[in-house]
């Protein structure tokens, strides 16, 4: 624990390194070829530089994302183009924001390798034991005199220790106890968890691919467009996606609730291998790639003019979708559908009117008499957003993000160290002794490197009950 | 909105103000301290727990896990708050913390309930949110940020025992800035640029001019073993808080690998959620090092502190986008 105001002195573990631990053998011409890519300070910059890059991309949209116009919306032509030259508006492929990276990854590599993951050995060492002189000079520390032999003094403590989740050990006149020893593998375990998350992205980039398709009802979607890593050693599937249904389920307000796709795996001679209805987060997996309902919307109307079937591409205004067909002096035929199961509202508009006029309603499969045309609503054609991904690195990144979790949890749990070592001094006859006495002279110290005031009221906890349990006893006596 | 939930999310809020006043008296009045120390506990506590109904009542009535917008978001994090605090007071026995809890519960309440009405009613679900992973992911974030104020707010406590008064007014200060620029963005139509400043530029000033006054000691005024008390609660709170926030991002991975097939996607609120996490990790590394002095890392704290403050309710209110808008009412 430091002290306020002052920087920190050598840190227990450190302490108990220069007692106990294997670490500092380490060989010395490894430790100085590393020594400048392993600096916690180098750490600590590029975290923060790391994230101030992230905080600037955060706030500046990204080109990637949302496009170039996005940016203009937002600063205007000017300032979008100087950001853009900058490299702010792609920053998260800028070469600034990958040296970073790499130098992190670098450091991550170097601090692991020479401190970091030689810590599972110190796991093995077992605990010295202090002398009272020692125990004396350690943060937390007390001593206790009891008016019993020093075998039943100690033997107490060791019961007490153990009750409280203490792993003791004894040794003659001495002791020592440990809690939350693997609290100490935290940064370990974290650093491989982030190291293999590495791996697992490395992986995914060179062999994995990823798009986004959107798909028209009775059509079938292939790969040929993906996007993958220019480092690539992966392989397409020849086989196809076909969307046999596709359709959207709304809350009463008419707000969606879900959308659905009814998807066939088929091969290159059209056999069905696998059939799956898929809906936001219910993705279909086959043959390594998933398949994921992204988006939905509905693609376009089939109508028939006096028997002449004509399809006309809709587009989403809003919570509606609308088709235009151009007439002769002007005049705007307006298609607008809401869903799958509301009739078609055709309006119609001129530049002399101000707004469109509402001509008729047909439900699907319905036709209408507009002077001499007939019309006929015949279909609705859905579209259904598909994004898909072949993920090879997936098991690695998922064992790597089980390792992180455990890593962090484990740093919440403090390592606590107890040392006590017991002697017998004669107390001198007094007023109510008549005569020499034997005294158990136990002391008793720790220290525990995350949370010292936490640790020095559970064990002074601890010792008072001793106190009082041989208090007590003494009294009955 | 169920009578009982509304009668418990009122009496949480209640109790919050009342354990804050009391929690005040309890440092001004020394005759009366420790009674008053414990009625400000056992009030918060009654809080804690009306909150507790309040939030299951939300969940029975909707029909739904209740973590889907701002306003539900809110009720979590002043539970979080609570609920952190009294773990910690438990643990330490910090009762200088108290008022300081019971007032950010407090204004969580507070802000709550100048949202627009549409915030409280309970809502049907948007097909993103229609995931068992909402319970997952977003739950350790929110208590991850409360775990973060308690140990800014620790930080600001560590400064005033230590006597650092000059710097702990202007970290107080950038905090005013932090504050002051979300409920304006919230509240008013006010230039979004014009807030990104005020909240961008009161924080780096603040923090910085606090940070050049670490070596004014008001001597008097310093209190050695409760700024390294104070100092310990502000690490035990992050090494709590961190874990929480690494699960909460790491769920939200998986969330949207399940859902889109892409874990990350630079997303705003994910690009934020990182900052945050990178400040803390930058936190943990800084304290390994012990190089750097508790004043030094309570600063850090604060900061972090302010961070999570733009990645909760900035995000909405200072004109970030992106995917994770749910919480937007503009």
């Amino acid at each position: 624990m430091r002290v306020a105001g002052q920087p920190l002195r050598p840190s227990d573990e450190e302490m108990t390194a220069s007692v106990a631990s294997p670490v500092k053998n380490s060989p010395p011409a490894k430790r100085s070829k590393l020594a400048i890519f392993a600096s916690v300070k180098m750490t600590v910059t590029l975290l923060i530089l790391i994230a101030a890059t992230v905080l600037v991309g955060a706030w500046c949209p990204q080109e990637s994302q949302v496009g170039f116009q996005k940016v203009i919306e937002m600063f205007g032509e000017q300032t979008a183009v100087k950001l853009s030259e900058l490299g702010i508006t792609d920053i998260f492929h800028s070469v600034w924001f990958l040296v970073l990276i790499g130098l992190l990854t670098i450091n991550m590599v170097a601090c692991s390798v020479q401190r970091v993951f030689p810590k599972i050995r110190t796991l093995k060492q077992p605990m010295p034991f202090f002398t009272n002189r020692e125990i004396s000079k350690l943060p937390v520390n007390r001593e206790l005199s009891l008016p019993v032999s020093s075998e039943l003094g100690l033997e107490k403590l060791s019961t007490k220790l153990r009750q409280s989740g203490y792993k003791v050990v004894e040794n003659g006149h001495s002791l020592s106890a440990e809690w939350g020893k693997f609290g100490r593998l935290a940064p370990t375990i974290t650093h491989i968890g982030l190291l293999s998350l590495l791996a697992g992205v490395t992986i995914s980039s060179w062999t994995g691919f990823s798009g986004f398709k959107p798909t028209p009802l009775a059509s079938a979607m292939s790969f040929g467009s993906s996007e993958h890593s220019k480092l690539w050693i992966g392989k397409l599937p020849e086989w196809r996606v076909r969307v046999d249904g596709t359709r959207r389920e709304d809350y009463p307000t008419g707000e969606p609730k879900q959308w659905y796709s009814d998807l066939t795996v088929i091969d290159s001679q059209g056999h069905e291998l696998k059939k799956q209805q898929i809906s936001v987060n219910n993705p279909l997996s086959y043959d390594g790639v998933d398949i994921y309902q992204s988006s939905w919307g509905l693609d376009q109307i089939v109508l028939q003019f006096n028997g002449h079937e004509r399809r006309l591409d809709l587009r989403q205004m809003g919570k509606v979708y609308a088709a235009f067909l151009p007439l002769e002096e002007g005049m705007i035929l307006i298609f607008s559908v809401r869903n799958q199961v509301q009739p078609v509202r055709v309006f119609a508009k001129t530049p002399q009117w101000e707004a469109p006029r509402l001509l008729s309603e047909i439900p699907l499969g319905k036709s209408v008499r507009l002077g001499s045309v007939n019309l006929e609503y015949k279909e609705l054609i859905p579209i259904t957003g598909l994004q898909y991904k072949s993920d090879p690195g997936y098991g690695v990144t998922l064992v790597a993000f089980c390792f992180i979790m455990a890593g962090v949890m484990l740093a919440a749990v403090p390592h606590r160290q107890v040392w006590a070592h017991v002697r017998t001094e004669a107390e001198p006859a007094n007023e109510e002794t008549t005569a020499e006495q034997d005294l158990c002279i136990l002391s008793v110290g720790g220290r525990s490197v995350k949370a010292k005031t936490a640790f020095e009221k559970s064990l002074y906890s601890i010792l008072t009950r001793l106190e009082q349990e041989f208090a007590a006893t003494g009294a009955k006596a | 909105m169920s009578e009982l939930q509304l009668a418990m999310t009122n009496t949480a809020g209640l109790t919050s103000v009342m354990s804050f006043w009391v929690f005040v008296g309890s440092n001004i009045s020394k005759r009366w301290r420790e009674l008053m120390l414990k009625v400000a506990l056992a009030v918060m506590v009654v809080g804690f727990v009306a909150l507790t109904v309040a939030i299951v009542t939300r969940g029975i009535d909707a029909g739904r896990f209740p973590l889907a917008n701002l306003y539900e978001s809110l009720l979590w994090f002043a539970w979080a708050t609570m609920g952190g605090y009294l773990l910690m007071q438990k643990l330490y026995s910090i009762q200088h913390l108290g008022w300081l809890a019971s007032l950010t519960a407090a204004t969580m309440f507070l802000y709550g309930s100048w949202l627009p009405a549409s915030q409280h009613e309970i809502t049907p679900l948007v097909p993103a949110l229609v995931s068992y992973w909402r319970q997952i992911h977003v739950p350790p974030l929110i208590c991850s940020y409360a775990m973060f104020f308690i140990s800014g707010l620790s930080g600001l406590v560590q400064l005033w025992q230590s006597g650092r008064l000059r710097a702990l007014a202007f970290a107080v200060g950038a905090l005013v800035f932090a504050i002051s620029a979300i409920g304006l963005g919230t509240f008013t139509s006010l230039d979004t640029f014009l807030l990104q400043g005020l909240f961008v530029g009161g924080s780096i000033a603040g923090l910085s001019a606090a940070w050049l006054s670490l070596n004014k000691i008001s001597s008097g005024r310093v209190n050695q073993e409760r700024a390294e008390l104070y100092d310990e609660v502000g690490y035990r709170g992050i090494m709590i808080g961190f874990p929480l926030l690494t699960i909460g991002i790491i769920t939200g991975g998986l969330w949207a690998n399940h859902a889109w097939g892409n874990y990350w996607s630079w997303d705003p609120k994910e690009s934020m959620a990182l900052v945050t996490w990178l400040s803390y990790a930058a936190y943990i590394h800084l304290r390994i090092h012990r190089e750097c002095s508790a004043e030094k890392l309570s600063l850090v704290t604060v900061a972090g502190m302010i961070l999570t403050l733009l990645t909760y309710l900035g995000f909405n209110s200072l004109g970030f986008g992106g995917l994770h808008s749910y919480g937007r009412f503009k």
